[in-house]
C-alpha cells in the first residue's frame, strides 16, 4: 500500500517539477531567441535578402514583455503583494515572509526601472530594429541595437526573478503536501537566499542610467565669503575624498588652488571605480554650511556655501567628443621670468583653453608637464563631452550640470553645526543628527535615499 | 642577394660607432668606465627612489621628521621668490609630499602618520638623512631634484646628480616636434638622428621612444658626467640597442655622419656669460656652469650648431634647437637665412606654454 502511494508521490512531483521546467524553459526559450537575432542582426543582414529578415524578425520582436508568471495554481507576484503577508525578521524562516519581501523587491525595482516605459520604449527600439534600411546609418543602428540589448537584458532579469519566486513557492506548497521535509527546509532556504540577494539587486536598479557605471571627476568651488567659505570647500572635499576611499575607489587629485590663508578656492579629484559616477551624481549642487567660523575672532556664526560639479568620465572612445589641437591654447599655470634654463622649479602646471567653448581645465598634481598635460586633456575631454551630453539631451533629467550652470541657489543639502547639530538633504528631507560622520564621509544614506526618492517618486513607472 | 647585402651594409652603417661604443662592453657597469681610467671612472648615483627600502622608522617619528621639515618649509614664505624668483612654501611643501613619496616604500601608510603611532615603516633613506636632506633643499637652495636624484620629465623619470643638468619642462615640447615631424615622413624616422648636449640623455632618450625600434640616435656630451648619467638613464629605460652615447665636443663625435643626419635636436647653453651671477640660487650655485653659459651674447654653441647642421644634416633632415628666447630665434633665423643661405627651409619659431619664443625649427633643403 505504501508502495503504490508512494509512487503516487513520486509521480505527482516529477509532473510538478516538469511543469515548472516546461515554463521556465519557454520562457527562456522566447529570451535566447530574441538575444540570438537580436545579437546576429548585424552580419546576418548583409547575406540575408531584405524581405527575409524583415519576417523573421517581426516573428521575434513581436512578443516582448513576457505573459504574467504565475505559480501552478494561479498565484502571481501581484498577488503575493495582495496579499499583505506581514513580513517577519529573516531568522523567523517563514516563506511567506520571504515571498512577500522578494516580492516587494521585484516591485521596488520594476518601479525603478520605470517598467512600463521600459516596455514601451523596448517596443519601440524592436521596431526600429524591424526597419529594412536599418543599417543604412551603422552608428545609428548600432546605438539602437546597443540599448536594445541593455533593456533587454535589464527586462529578462527580472523576469527570471519573478519566475524563480514562483518556482520556489510551488516547491513549497508540493513539499508540504507531500510532507517532504527535506524539499521543504531546502525550498525555503533558497527563498532565503533569494530575499538576501533582493536587496542587492534593488541597489543595482538605482544605477541603471547610461553613465552611472563610469568613474568621474568631483569639483569643488567655494562660494563667496573668503577664508570661511575656502575652508568648507576644503571639508566638503575631504567629505567625498573619505567617500570615495571607503566604498574602495581610488582617488587622485587633480587640481587643487589652495585658498590664501586656509581652504581651497576649487579642487577637482578623480574618483575611479564601478559606478562612481551614479552615486556621486547624487552630489551635485550648493552645500550650505553654518558654523561659527574659527577665523572670525569675535565668534559670530557664519553661513557658506560650496558648489559640487561631477562629471562623468567616459569609458566608450567612440563617445568623446573630438578635439582639435588647433583649437587649443596651452598656458603654463604660474609662469614669469625668463624661464628654460634660467629657472630651477617643480611646477609644472598647465591650463588647457578650447577657444571655441572656452571650457578650461588645469593639472598641477604630477610631477612633469607632460603629464600635467595629459591629465588636464583628459579632464577637459570629460567636459567637452558633458557639455555635448547635455546639448544633446537637455530633455534628458539624467545628465549633470557644470560647475558654471550651478546657479548658487540651488541648494541641495544644509550643514548646521551651531546653534545645534544636523545635516539635512533639502531635496529628501533625508536627515543625520551627527555632521562629524557625514564629514568624514558617511554619505551612502544622503546618496541613495536621494536616488531613490527620485526614481520611486516616478509612481506610475511600474 | 638582398639577404647578402642587407648583412653588408649593416656594419658599416655606423661606422663611427663601432669604434666609440664603450657602453655594450661594460655590460655589467653601466658607467663608463673604458672611456676613462679606472680611478677617474664615475658611478652615477642611484636616485633615491630606487635605493633598497633597508631602513626603517616608526610612523611617529616619520611624523616629526615631516612637521619639522613642514614648518622650515613655511618659514620661507615667499622671501626666495622676491629674491631670485625661487619656490615659495607652497612649492617647497609639494616637493616635500613628493620627497615623502620617494622616500618611503609603501606609500599608502604616510596618510597614517600619527601622532603615537609605533606602526614602523620601510624606508629607502635613514630619517637622520632626511633631516640632512630637507636642510640642503631649504638651507642651501639645493634643487629638488638633486635631493632626489631624479626629474620627472615627460613619462620618463631621469636619474640627475650635481654635475648634469635638470632637464626642463619647456625642453618637453622637442620631443613632440620630432614626433609631429616622423609621423609625417617614415624615412626620417629610420635614419640617424643625434642629440647634442645630452647632459642626462632626456631628449635621446624621448626620441628614441618615438622612433621606435627602426631609429638610432646617437646622443653627446662633453661632460663626463652627463656620460655617466645619461649612459645610466639609457640603460634603465632599455634603449642600448637604439641610443648610443657618446663623450666629445659638439659634432667631433659625429665624424663620418656628414649629410647622413635625418634629424638634429640640441638644447645647448644659452645663457648670456652676464646674466650667470644673477641666476636664481637653485640653477646658478648648483647647476654646471658648462651647461648654461652660451658665451658673451649666449649663441656661441647656438651658432656653432647651425654651422654644423648645414654640413651633417642630409637633405629633408629636420632640426630643432632651444634658445634663450625671442632675440635668439629670430638672430638664429637670420643666421640661417643669411649666412647658409638656401641650406635650410621651413624655418618655423615656436613658444613654450609659458610663451616665449623658445625654439627654432626648420629642415634641410633638398639642394645643398
Ligand atoms: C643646457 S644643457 C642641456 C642638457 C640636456 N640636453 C637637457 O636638455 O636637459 C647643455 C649640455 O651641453 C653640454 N655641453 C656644453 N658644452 C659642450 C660641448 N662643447 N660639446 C658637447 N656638449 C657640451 C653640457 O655638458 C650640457 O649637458
Amino acid at each position: 500500500m505504501g508502495c503504490s502511494q508512494e509512487g503516487e508521490v513520486e509521480a505527482k512531483k516529477e509532473e510538478k517539477i516538469k511543469l515548472g521546467r516546461e515554463k521556465a524553459s519557454i520562457a527562456s526559450y522566447c529570451a535566447a531567441a530574441v538575444s540570438e537575432e537580436h545579437d546576429s542582426l548585424a552580419p546576418s543582414f548583409a547575406r540575408v535578402p531584405l524581405g527575409m529578415v524583415f519576417a523573421t524578425q517581426i516573428r521575434f520582436w513581436g512578443s516582448q514583455a513576457a505573459p504574467e508568471q504565475s505559480t501552478s495554481d494561479g498565484l502571481t507576484v501581484d498577488g503575493i503583494l495582495a496579499s499583505n503577508w506581514t513580513i517577519l525578521d529573516e531568522n523567523e524562516g517563514d516563506w511567506k515572509s520571504h515571498a512577500t519581501a522578494v516580492a516587494q523587491s521585484i516591485h521596488l525595482i520594476k518601479r525603478r526601472l520605470q517598467w512600463r516605459k521600459l516596455i514601451v520604449r523596448l517596443n519601440m527600439l524592436s521596431a526600429e530594429l524591424n526597419k529594412p534600411d536599418l543599417w543604412d546609418d551603422p552608428v545609428h543602428a548600432g546605438k539602437i541595437s546597443r540599448e536594445h540589448g541593455s533593456l533587454q537584458g535589464k527586462m529578462k532579469e527580472v523576469n527570471a526573478l519573478e519566475q524563480e519566486l514562483l518556482e520556489h513557492i510551488d516547491m513549497i506548497k508540493l513539499a508540504r503536501e507531500e510532507n517532504d521535509e527535506d524539499l521543504e527546509s531546502e525550498s525555503v532556504k533558497a527563498l532565503l537566499n533569494m530575499r538576501r540577494n533582493s536587496k542587492e539587486k534593488e541597489l543595482e536598479a538605482l544605477l541603471a542610467g547610461e553613465q552611472d557605471l563610469y568613474s568621474c571627476y568631483i569639483e569643488v568651488q567655494a562660494g563667496a565669503g573668503g577664508t570661511e567659505s575656502m575652508d568648507w570647500a576644503a571639508m566638503v572635499m575631504q567629505m567625498y575624498k573619505s567617500w570615495a576611499q571607503r566604498r574602495g575607489y581610488k582617488v587622485t587629485v587633480v587640481e587643487e588652488m589652495p585658498g590664501e590663508i586656509a581652504g581651497i578656492k576649487r579642487a577637482t579629484i578623480k574618483v575611479d571605480g564601478d559606478y562612481a559616477f551614479g552615486y556621486a551624481k547624487a552630489e551635485v549642487g550648493v552645500h550650505r554650511l553654518v558654523r561659527i567660523s574659527p577665523f572670525d575672532s569675535n565668534k559670530r556664526r557664519h553661513t557658506s556655501f560650496a558648489a559640487v560639479a561631477v562629471t562623468p568620465i567616459l569609458g566608450d572612445a567612440s563617445a568623446h567628443v573630438q578635439i582639435n589641437e588647433s583649437d587649443l591654447r596651452i598656458e603654463r599655470f604660474r609662469s614669469g621670468g625668463p624661464g628654460g634654463q634660467h629657472a630651477n622649479t617643480t611646477e609644472s602646471a598647465v591650463r588647457i583653453v578650447h577657444i571655441p567653448t572656452g571650457i578650461t581645465a588645469t593639472c598641477q598634481n604630477e610631477r612633469s608637464q607632460h603629464q600635467n598635460k595629459a591629465s588636464a586633456m583628459a579632464v577637459l575631454q570629460s567636459r567637452l563631452d558633458q557639455l555635448e551630453m547635455a546639448r544633446q539631451a537637455h530633455l534628458n533629467a539624467q545628465h549633470t550640470q557644470s560647475l558654471t550652470d550651478i546657479t548658487w541657489g540651488s541648494q541641495i543639502r544644509s550643514y548646521v553645526l551651531h546653534p545645534y547639530r544636523m545635516v539635512k538633504d533639502l531635496r529628501t528631507n533625508y536627515e543625520v543628527s551627527d555632521p562629524d560622520s557625514v564629514l568624514e564621509g558617511d554619505l551612502d544614506g544622503f546618496i541613495l535615499s536621494y536616488l531613490s526618492a527620485c526614481l520611486d517618486k516616478d509612481e506610475d513607472g511600474a | 642577394m638582398k639577404l647578402s647585402l642587407g648583412s653588408l651594409y649593416r656594419p658599416s652603417r655606423f661606422p663611427l660607432l663601432l669604434k666609440s661604443y664603450p657602453i655594450s662592453r661594460s655590460r655589467r657597469s653601466f658607467c663608463v668606465s673604458s672611456l676613462s681610467s679606472p680611478e677617474t671612472s664615475l658611478k652615477p648615483q642611484i636616485p633615491l627612489f630606487l635605493r633598497p627600502p633597508i631602513y626603517s622608522t616608526t610612523l611617529s617619528d616619520l611624523r616629526k621628521w615631516h612637521d619639522w621639515a613642514e614648518s622650515l618649509a613655511s618659514s620661507v614664505g615667499s622671501t626666495f621668490e622676491k629674491s631670485d624668483n625661487g619656490p615659495d612654501s607652497s612649492l617647497l611643501c609639494r616637493e616635500l609630499k613628493w620627497l615623502l613619496e620617494d622616500a618611503v616604500e609603501d606609500h599608502t601608510l604616510v596618510s597614517q602618520m600619527g601622532v603615537e603611532n609605533d606602526r614602523r615603516v620601510r624606508m629607502r633613506a635613514h630619517v637622520d638623512e632626511l633631516y640632512n636632506l630637507w636642510k640642503q633643499r631649504i638651507q642651501e637652495r639645493r634643487p629638488f631634484q638633486y635631493v632626489v636624484g631624479c626629474e620627472h620629465w615627460r613619462d620618463l623619470v631621469l636619474s640627475v646628480q650635481e654635475g648634469v643638468l635638470i632637464p626642463r619642462p619647456e625642453t618637453e615640447r622637442i620631443v613632440d616636434f620630432v614626433s609631429d615631424v616622423v609621423s609625417k615622413d617614415q624615412e626620417l624616422k629610420r635614419g640617424v638622428w643625434a642629440d647634442l648636449g645630452t647632459g642626462s640623455g632626456a631628449l635621446g632618450i624621448g626620441i628614441s621612444r618615438i622612433l621606435g625600434s627602426e631609429g638610432r640616435v646617437i646622443a653627446t656630451d662633453l661632460s663626463r658626467v652627463a656620460i655617466a648619467v645619461a649612459s645610466y638613464n639609457v640603460h634603465r629605460y632599455g634603449l642600448k640597442d637604439i641610443i648610443e652615447i657618446r663623450e666629445g665636443s659638439w659634432f667631433e663625435p659625429l665624424k663620418g655622419l656628414e649629410g647622413k643626419l635625418a634629424g638634429l635636436v640640441s638644447n645647448p647653453p644659452y645663457i648670456p656669460s652676464k646674466d650667470i651671477s644673477g641666476l636664481q640660487a637653485e640653477v646658478g650655485r648648483h647647476e654646471p656652469r658648462v651647461a648654461l653659459d652660451g658665451g658673451v651674447d649666449g649663441m656661441d654653441a647656438l651658432l656653432h650648431l647651425c654651422d654644423g647642421a648645414a654640413l651633417m644634416l642630409k637633405p629633408g633632415g629636420f632640426f630643432a634647437f632651444e634658445t634663450n628666447g625671442e632675440q635668439h630665434c629670430r638672430a638664429l633665423v637670420d643666421y640661417m637665412e643669411n649666412n647658409k643661405s638656401g641650406s635650410f627651409c621651413n624655418f618655423e619659431i615656436i613658444p613654450d606654454f609659458a610663451g616665449i619664443e623658445r625654439f627654432v625649427t626648420g629642415f634641410h633643403g633638398k639642394a645643398i
